[in-house]
């Protein structure tokens, strides 16, 4: 038989189980009395170890097959998990990961035997070890924890005839929260605001709850038409929800499609554009078809591509347990919003940002145990990451409450460079900017975890590139946040098109709050700046024209103005006319050097003209 | 004891429609405000037991004052009051703690049943 078609799911496989792997191994070594997270990091191992000897890796079975005879020795309690048994068993779980990667690779074999050699002697099973005779995937060998939180598929429909099935549904699901830790929730979030959303969704609930409870409390919710509980799975269990069948997909081909879909939405505004001139009533009514199935095509193609956060979250949680034994600290971390869905691609692109903003939080943010206590702290320190859907964006936030970041040493600090902002007191958000720029640290030496002044500077520049933004709060010895707000989706932005000295230029929907006119009377000034009265709240304006240095002299006293949002900041943006919405295809761009830094992108518009798109951040 | 509301809105109108439906309910309404700052203000002083909550407000809006709130106090009870077509702030305020809501034009029969959810 032919393996080799095997060998990249046995790969990806492999990786998920490295990933529950770590995650019971941190799980385990906080509770060492605790039976649970044995059994499924004996189970994950388990299984590597029958797919490797059905590759036939030799060597890489015979890692595992060490592995656990350990936890095997552990399990049946003969032995006792101390922190070194914990140290060995992360080392070992590490090795058989790039095992994993070497024997894919077509490399594999016998990890160093030093390793295993620990491993046996940790095990008290010196003797020499037989080749583990293959062994099948089924026969997992499970010992049953009844009270522990099961896999609950649950389906849901909400009343047909309720207003904002979509806010209802959302309802459900945090009630549901309460009772457990909710997943795969399908269709994602995201979609319970379409007009169309059915009501109709199913998600898995892990709980300890009976099933009468989870009845109670989801129906309490009110406008709960059907509520279906499936049959629960096991914890840890492979089984997924019998209701929604998955398979597994290249993301590349994801990729492609999503493209595909791009070009197709340009194709379709551009029908669409050419048929309103047309004035032929039928070409517009097939062109108004074929828009609407675009749309919900494209809708498909981004939720296919939606994976919840706690994908590029699971991994942190050892890193922030290896931090804070090199750095001598104690620290909890804690994980919030693993549920919240973002586009794969940006998922993928956000990892490092948030490993440099985790990295810094260890290593600046929270003091030593002695400092914590002097300070009146306790000696543990704290770092959350959280994910929040707001709006058309997700906002990802890393506290810590550690000692704050000092503003007159940054200050002083700039000042030493030459690149302190004419200022005595640094705002945040001139903050993120003074340590944004590349190379700038105060970190008075180079750790081996951060402090080389490429945190923030690579943090900034790789959210910047997602059309994402990055922001700072802090405050002396309390603690700092740091929040990157990134859009759900890259590819196809929805946007206001406007025009200013006869170019167009298009501004992301998700950052528009609304429109309004500018008109003279309303005008103010807010600290030395033109400013505009807009229900009572005084918002700065930029005028487009006189940033894209328009020389065209035409100007009226009333025009459009967009007033842009972004948390709590607001701009109002003066354009000479609004031109409409549309879907637009953002088009990879490698700016050109010495191009304005508010421009985030460019399209081609459904005449087939190129725009640039405007970086509404870079205008707050 | 009756229930206490707190009831937020910018208009005077919503404000004195809601109040009226829920008075005649025989709840106690104790507070009003008309923004979002002074829903948090006096959420702090009154500690009613509901708040019902608009969702466009001037200085800070009905979800800003919603996280304010939970923030301060994760068991308050807080009913959203949202205009057809606000769907997804009304997913957002949920988000943030609201514990359900009733969509304008309101009928009486359904705010008190959305009322009823929250504070069982």
């Amino acid at each position: 038989m032919d393996l080799s078609k095997y060998a990249a799911l046995f790969v990806t496989e492999s990786r998920e189980h490295l990933k529950a792997c770590n995650s019971s191994l941190l799980e385990w070594e906080k509770e060492p009395a605790a039976v649970e997270p044995v059994d499924r990091l004996f189970r994950s191992i388990h299984t590597i170890k029958g797919m490797a000897a059905t590759m036939g890796y030799t060597g890489l079975a015979q890692l595992a097959h060490r592995i656990e005879n350990l936890l095997d020795g552990l399990r049946q309690s003969r032995l006792q998990a101390d922190p070194s048994i914990f140290q060995l068993l992360f080392r070992a779980v590490d090795t058989l990961g790039k095992s994993v990667d070497a024997a894919a690779a077509g490399a594999d074999e016998l990890p160093d035997a030093p390793l295993l050699a620990e491993l046996d002697s940790a095990a008290g099973t010196d003797a020499p070890a037989v080749a583990p005779a293959p062994v099948p995937a089924t026969a997992t060998p499970t010992r049953r924890v009844t009270d522990a939180p099961r896999f609950r598929p649950i389906q849901v429909g909400i009343r047909p005839g309720a207003v904002m099935k979509g806010a209802r549904a959302a309802l459900v699901l945090r009630r549901a929260e309460r009772l457990g830790s909710v997943s795969a929730v399908r269709p994602p979030v995201a979609e319970f605001e379409r007009d169309d959303f059915d009501g109709r969704f199913s998600f898995r609930l892990q709980t300890r709850s009976p099933e009468a409870d989870i009845v109670t409390a989801l129906r309490s919710v009110g406008e709960v038409d059907t509520l279906e509980i499936l049959e629960s799975a096991a914890p840890g269990s492979e089984v997924r929800p019998e209701a929604i069948r998955q398979i597994r997909v290249d993301l590349r081909r994801l990729d492609l499609l999503m493209k595909q879909v791009g070009e197709l939405v340009v194709a379709k505004n551009r029908l669409g554009a050419l048929a309103s001139e047309s004035r032929n009533p039928v070409l517009m009514e097939v062109s108004e078809r074929i828009g609407r199935l675009v749309s919900a095509m494209q809708g498909e193609v981004i939720a296919s591509r939606m994976t919840p956060v706690g994908d590029v979250f699971e991994r942190f949680p050892r890193l922030v347990r290896d931090l804070s034994r090199d750095l001598g600290k104690q620290i909890r971390f804690d994980m919030e919003g693993e549920e919240i869905e973002l586009d794969r691609s940006i998922l993928d692109d956000i990892g490092e940002p948030l490993v440099h903003l985790i990295r810094n939080a260890a290593d600046h943010g929270i003091e030593g145990p002695a400092d914590r206590v002097a300070a009146g702290k306790s000696a543990e320190g704290r770092i959350l990451i959280s994910a929040a859907r707001e709006r058309n964006t997700v906002a990802i936030r890393v506290a810590d409450d550690g000692r704050g970041i000092d503003r007159e040493k940054i200050l002083a600090k700039a000042r030493q460079e030459g690149a302190a902002p004419e200022t005595d007191a640094l705002s945040d958000d001139l903050l993120i900017r003074v340590l944004a720029r590349p190379g700038f640290s105060t970190a008075r030496q180079v750790s081996g975890v951060s402090g080389r002044g490429v945190g923030v500077d690579v943090a900034m520049t790789r959210v910047r590139a997602l059309g994402g933004t990055l922001e700072v709060r802090t405050e002396l010895g309390k603690g700092t946040t740091f929040l990157i707000r990134v859009p759900l989706t890259l590819a196809i932005v929805r946007a206001l098109l406007t025009e200013a000295g006869g170019e167009r230029y298009a501004v992301p929907l998700a950052y528009v709050a609304e429109t309004v006119e500018f008109d003279r009377a309303s005008v103010t000034a807010l600290r030395d700046r033109e400013a505009l009265v807009v229900r009572d709240r005084v918002i700065p304006t930029v005028h487009l024209r006189d940033l894209v240095a328009s020389r065209s002299s035409s100007v009226s006293t009333r025009r459009p103005t967009v007033i842009l949002e972004l948390g709590e900041r607001r701009t109002a943006l003066v354009v000479d006319a609004l031109v409409g919405q549309q879907d637009i295809v953002v088009e990879p761009f490698d700016a050109p050097r010495g191009l304005p830094p508010f421009v985030g992108g460019a399209t081609i518009l459904a005449d087939g003209a190129p725009a640039l798109i405007l970086d509404a951040a870079a205008l707050l | 004891m009756n229930h206490t509301v707190l009831v937020c809105d910018d208009a005077i109108f919503m404000r004195t429609m809601i109040s009226d439906i829920l008075s005649q309910a025989g709840f106690e309404v104790v507070g009003e405000a008309e923004s979002g700052l002074q829903a948090v203000e006096k959420y702090r002083e009154l500690k009613p037991d509901l708040v019902t909550m608009d969702i466009v407000m001037p200085d800070m809006g009905g979800i800003e004052a919603v996280r304010e709130i939970c923030k301060a106090d994760p068991g308050a009870k807080i009913l959203m009051c949202s205009a057809m077509g606000q769907q997804a702030l009304v997913v957002e305020a949920i988000q943030a703690g609201a514990k359900d809501f009733v969509v304008k034009p309101f009928q009486p029969s359904r705010v008190l049943e959305a009322v009823q959810r929250v504070l069982a």
